[in-house]
């Protein structure tokens, strides 16, 4: 059975879970293996499978009870595990799953259809995301907008320090009025 | 010669013999009277020394001897006058010399000593001069030092103010809306920031892989 590109489910996100995969592919196997020499009549109970193995082979067509397709989805994983691009990709805060997903679903269409992600945290970041390939760095960061945006801040200061020196320059060259002498009282006529 | 001529001469003949005759009588008669008259001297010498004895006593001699005295001590007087007044003279004028000297020598001295403290005053002011134009010199520099310096401080300390502010206000910017922005909401900008740098990534991983 030959498949032409080995997709990952969006629950399988990072090397981790593709390790854990190919542990539960192992246990699986190790599993048939056993019941392969069990009395014949003895009723079987398959071991439960995770939700991400589960995807996995039905994304890809393989039938896990069958010894070829789990050997064939181990070697994919064992390949995945190997050359996948790995991507570590950092967030102010815990991301949701919806959104985990969605940067995983656009990364796998757009990137690369293994691609794996590491998800890591930076509460400097304020907001937006830190992605590492494997030789750059992308800020997508508030923080580093914020940085490029430090210019225009300091044109802000500078133009309102300056109205602050003019304003002070004008009150020293031009002292403000001294406040107006009482007004002068009516003279009353005498009696 | 005619008979005049001849008388004269036997005239003058027989004058001539008469005045010989009157001449060896006289002659004769002179050597007769030689005794008496030395008698006479020696008489007359006697009383000359009587006289003179007689003049010259203790009296006069004394008398001449005080005259002599008052004019040796008068001309001595006047001697001592004329030595003193010479002696003036010459002191005045040697007074005079060894004023003329000394003052002439004074001011050559003066005048050496002026053209030194002239080469002196020269020097002093070469000197002060090119000392003050070398302190001129240095503070031109040191001026263009401080104002480069104060320059590069005031760059530095406007830049280091610029920095601090802008971090500052970063700081406070992400403290302020760091928790307070869903991930959800920043959906959006991440996705159009991953579509920005899509090749990028791309070929960062391809040249990765």
């Amino acid at each position: 059975m030959e498949k032409q590109t080995f997709r990952l489910p969006l629950g399988v996100t990072s090397t981790i879970d593709v390790a854990r995969a190919m542990r539960e592919l192992n246990a699986l196997n190790d599993f048939m293996t056993a019941a392969k020499v069990r009395t014949p009549g003895t009723p079987l109970q398959l071991p439960k499978l995770t939700r991400q193995l589960d995807e996995l082979a039905r994304l890809n067509d393989y039938n896990l009870t069958d010894e070829n397709h789990r050997k064939e989805l181990t070697a994919r994983l064992n390949t995945v595990m190997g050359k996948s691009p790995v991507l570590h990709i950092s967030f102010a805060s815990e991301p949701s799953v919806k959104a985990l997903e969605r940067i995983l679903s656009w990364l796998r269409e757009n990137i690369h259809a293994q691609a794996l992600l590491t998800v890591g945290l930076q509460p400097g970041i304020a907001a937006g995301c830190v992605l590492r390939t494997p030789n750059l760095l992308f800020d997508m960061s508030l923080r580093s907008y914020l940085k490029q945006q430090e210019p225009y801040v300091v044109q802000l200061i500078e133009e309102a320090a300056n109205r602050v020196v003019k304003k002070e320059v004008a009150q020293a060259t031009n002292p403000a009025p001294q406040p107006a002498k009482q007004a002068e009282q009516p003279k009353v006529p005498a009696a | 010669m005619n008979t005049g001529g001849l008388i004269l001469v036997i005239l003058m003949l027989v004058v001539a013999t008469l005045a010989f005759l009157w001449v060896a009588f006289q002659l004769k008669s002179a050597q007769g009277s030689d005794q008496q008259r030395k008698s006479a001297v020696d008489t007359i010498e006697q009383a000359a020394r009587e006289d003179v004895e007689h003049i010259f006593n203790d009296e006069f001699r004394e008398e001449l001897r005080n005259r002599g005295r008052l004019h040796f001590e008068k001309i001595i007087g006047e001697n001592a006058m004329f030595l003193q007044q010479d002696l003036r003279e010459t002191t005045s004028q040697l007074n005079d010399y060894m004023r003329s000297e000394i003052t002439r020598t004074l001011q050559d001295e003066f005048k050496k000593y002026e053209q030194s403290i002239t080469d002196a005053k020269q020097l002093a002011l070469e000197s002060i001069e090119k000392t003050r134009a070398v302190v001129e010199q240095q503070r031109e520099v040191l001026l263009q030092q401080l104002a480069h310096q104060a320059e590069g401080e005031k760059t530095r300390i406007v830049a280091r103010f610029e920095e601090e502010m802008a971090r500052i206000v970063n700081h406070y910017v992400l403290r302020a809306i760091g928790n307070q922005i869903d991930l959800t909401d920043q959906l959006d900008y991440i996705l159009a920031e991953l579509e920005n740098n899509k090749s990028a990534i791309i070929e960062d991983i391809k040249r990765g892989t």
